[in-house]
């Protein structure tokens, strides 16, 4: 069965699981009662919510725009607080935001314009970001994104477990939620140094990464291309190591609607709906 | 027993999930300052409330169904839920804009029905739905304090039309500490020669103190009512001396009158003229009350009074504005705790010690009652001035 088919009976499960979870939080909110209307079924509110959400979000879209990237992803407010929380916020949100995006071009330029160049000739461009020009940024943006998210991760844990301030009480979902991005992170460049220590892995098209042509400048991809240097002599199953990783990467969108991770959606409602008061 | 969810909203409940417990509000709150109790600051009644809720209608409750939850859990939450004045800074603090003032009115009303509230609010309930104010007085007496004033013209400032109405509120008007603002006020407006008119024994508490409590759903008598007199009077604006009765009707009341706190409406006849000052030395701070600051986004207007009086010396408190620290005399805690209430009025007095200042002027009848009691129980001077004292002190 080929990579892609298992990779999709898998993904396709745990984004039912992540939109159960998420829906399954939002019918727990809409339980609550809106001001100026009888009790209704929460489909309703549900419904009522959303045409206030969109006829405020038309009413001005440049402003929802800015708030997004000022107050949301670049979270002004904290940044006011404390530069080092800040700065640990932005790599950790900036890093999976930008690697998401990095990640989608690549992988619907080479796994699907590609093949529809061959028939589309007006789509033969998309060759640069397989083998050409755009390819070494490609590879060189993922890895640096990626990093940022590793040393975000690892500033949260010097300031949870080694600072320790005062204000700060762990429980076990800070622990958990650390713990796996870190896990995904050292994973994710783990798996790719194997594959650039082991050329065979990439013939074999063991990784959905293996199905685009490998790069002909792997020092780009810095993360991994330091850890190949320590795994040309050992041996591990590939296949084990595609599935060491991508199944946590799936297992982590079920958690979320679960987790504190929840707050990324739950907060940037809080910081739109206070901002729209001023 | 079943954790009612409709008496929040929506907004409210996905608040409780967006909390991150950064603890950034442990920073800020007053009351954890006071009283270092994880359960008693804005994180932990969150996360308390987020346990009750997981309880009842969480993935585990899903499954297995719902917990009942430990009477004595929700006994020692209400207790934590309504030692907080309300001043609201923790939300100025909170990196992901809780309305946090907002979601605690809404615990309360969650405890209400649950039966779990301090044992004054059956009383004050009673007083301020059948008495109509705080105390349980007659309404009638509610203008008693105008007969310490020389010189009251017949109508005893309550006409049967005016364009303006002052209302008044019970805290000024049966508390004999505070007489001296609506006296004071009344004799500006008086010199002034505004045309304004007290609703005397007609005039009903605002209901604030019933929503502090968790009651918000009793007040409707009292919001038509007042209306209903304000406008038998054919005013078109309402002056408040009580930053907490101004943001009430703000939020509250549906009117077209205009709204306007004493510092408002004073700044306005400052600048056209009516009021004019001598110059008179006097070194002051100012105390930002809460309701008018941080809810209300008065800050400006008291501070412009200030400056316009020739002779005054303004110094800011270390923390003002919106990050002034609360007095203690908010949300009920003088009725629940009066020992943390005075404890917050403590560490005031010493903000206000540390401005060097002779007085400390403020605009909120309740500050100056919890300033002044704390600094005469615990023998710490300090001399506290509503704004309209100071005002009619330095008028020529």
């Amino acid at each position: 069965m080929g990579k892609h088919l298992i990779f999709y009976i898998m993904f396709i499960p745990s984004m039912i699981l992540f939109i159960w979870g998420m829906w399954f939080r939002i019918s727990l909110y809409l339980q609550g009662k809106i001001k100026g209307v009888e009790e209704i079924s929460p489909g309703k509110k549900f419904i009522i919510l959303l045409r206030k959400g969109w006829r405020g979000f038309w009413a001005r879209p440049g402003w929802y725009i800015k708030v997004l990237i000022i107050d949301v992803i670049f979270h002004k407010k904290l940044f006011g607080q404390s530069f080092y929380r800040w700065f640990t916020h932005t790599l950790l949100v900036f890093g999976f935001i930008a690697t998401f995006i990095v990640d989608m071009i690549k992988g619907f330029t080479t796994g699907y314009l590609v093949e529809w160049s061959h028939t589309i000739p007006a789509l033969s461009f998309v060759h640069a970001f397989e083998t050409g020009s755009i390819r070494p940024f490609l590879d060189f943006f993922l890895e640096f994104f990626s990093f940022l998210i590793l040393v975000g991760c690892v500033l949260a844990i010097i300031r949870r477990f080694i600072l320790r301030p005062n204000q700060l009480r762990t429980e076990e979902e800070d622990i958990t939620a650390l713990t796996y991005i870190l896990f995904l992170e050292l994973s994710g460049f783990f798996i790719e140094g194997y594959r650039i220590a082991h050329p065979e892995v990439v013939a074999s098209r063991i990784y959905l990464a293996n199905f685009t042509p490998a790069s002909a400048n792997n020092w780009l991809s810095f993360g991994g291309y330091f850890l190949s240097q320590f795994l040309r002599g050992i041996r591990i199953n590939a296949d084990f190591l595609w599935y060491f990783h991508v199944l946590p990467s799936l297992i982590w969108f079920v958690y979320i609607p679960h987790s504190k991770l929840l707050h990324i959606f739950t907060s940037s409602v809080t910081v739109f709906a206070d901002r729209s008061k001023q | 027993m079943k954790l009612n969810l409709s008496k929040l909203s929506p907004k409210q409940l996905l608040e409780i999930d967006a909390c991150t417990r950064c603890g950034e509000c442990l920073n800020t709150c007053p009351v954890y300052s006071q009283r270092v109790e994880e359960g008693i600051n804005p994180r932990g009644k969150i996360q308390a409330m987020k346990k009750f809720i997981r309880a009842q209608y969480g993935l585990w409750a899903k499954i297995l169904g719902p917990k009942k939850l430990d009477e004595g859990s929700i006994k020692k939450f209400s207790e934590m839920v309504y030692r907080c004045t309300l001043c609201g800074e923790c939300g100025i603090d909170c990196p992901v804009s809780i309305d946090s003032k907002d979601l605690w009115l809404g615990l309360r009303e969650v405890l209400i029905e649950m039966g779990h509230y301090p044992e004054g609010t059956d009383i004050l309930k009673k007083n301020v739905l059948t008495e109509y104010n705080i105390t349980g007085q007659p309404n009638e007496e509610r203008a008693e304090w105008l007969e310490a004033l020389d010189d009251l013209p017949e109508h005893k400032y309550q006409k049967d039309k005016a364009e303006v109405v002052y209302f008044v509120g019970c805290v000024s008007s049966y508390y004999p500490m505070v007489h001296k603002i609506p006296q004071s006020l009344v004799k500006i407006l008086d010199k002034a020669k505004v045309d304004f008119t007290l609703l005397g024994g007609s005039e009903w508490c605002c209901g604030f103190p019933l929503i502090g409590a968790g009651m918000k759903k009793e007040i409707e008598g009292l919001i038509q009512h007042n209306i209903e007199k304000v406008k038998e009077t054919g005013a078109h604006s309402v002056v408040f001396a009580c930053p907490s009765c101004y943001h009430t009707w703000h939020e509250a009341y549906e009117t077209d009158f205009h709204l306007f706190h004493a510092t408002q409406y004073l700044l306005k006849m400052i600048k056209e003229g009516k009021i004019q000052f001598k110059e008179e030395k006097i070194k002051v701070t100012y105390h930002d009350p809460c309701d008018l600051g941080r809810a209300s986004g008065v800050y400006q207007a008291p501070r412009d009074i200030l400056r316009a009086m020739p002779g005054v010396e303004f110094i800011e408190m270390a923390d003002n504005r919106e990050h002034c620290k609360c007095c203690g005399g908010g949300g009920n805690l003088e009725m629940v705790d009066p020992e943390l209430s005075a404890a917050l009025a403590k560490e005031k007095i010493k903000q206000i010690q540390a401005t060097g200042a002779d007085w400390v002027v403020t605009a909120c009848q309740q500050c100056i009652r919890t300033i002044m009691t704390t600094s005469r129980r615990t023998k710490i001077p300090v001399k506290a001035l509503y704004i309209t004292e100071l005002i009619l002190r330095q008028m020529k």
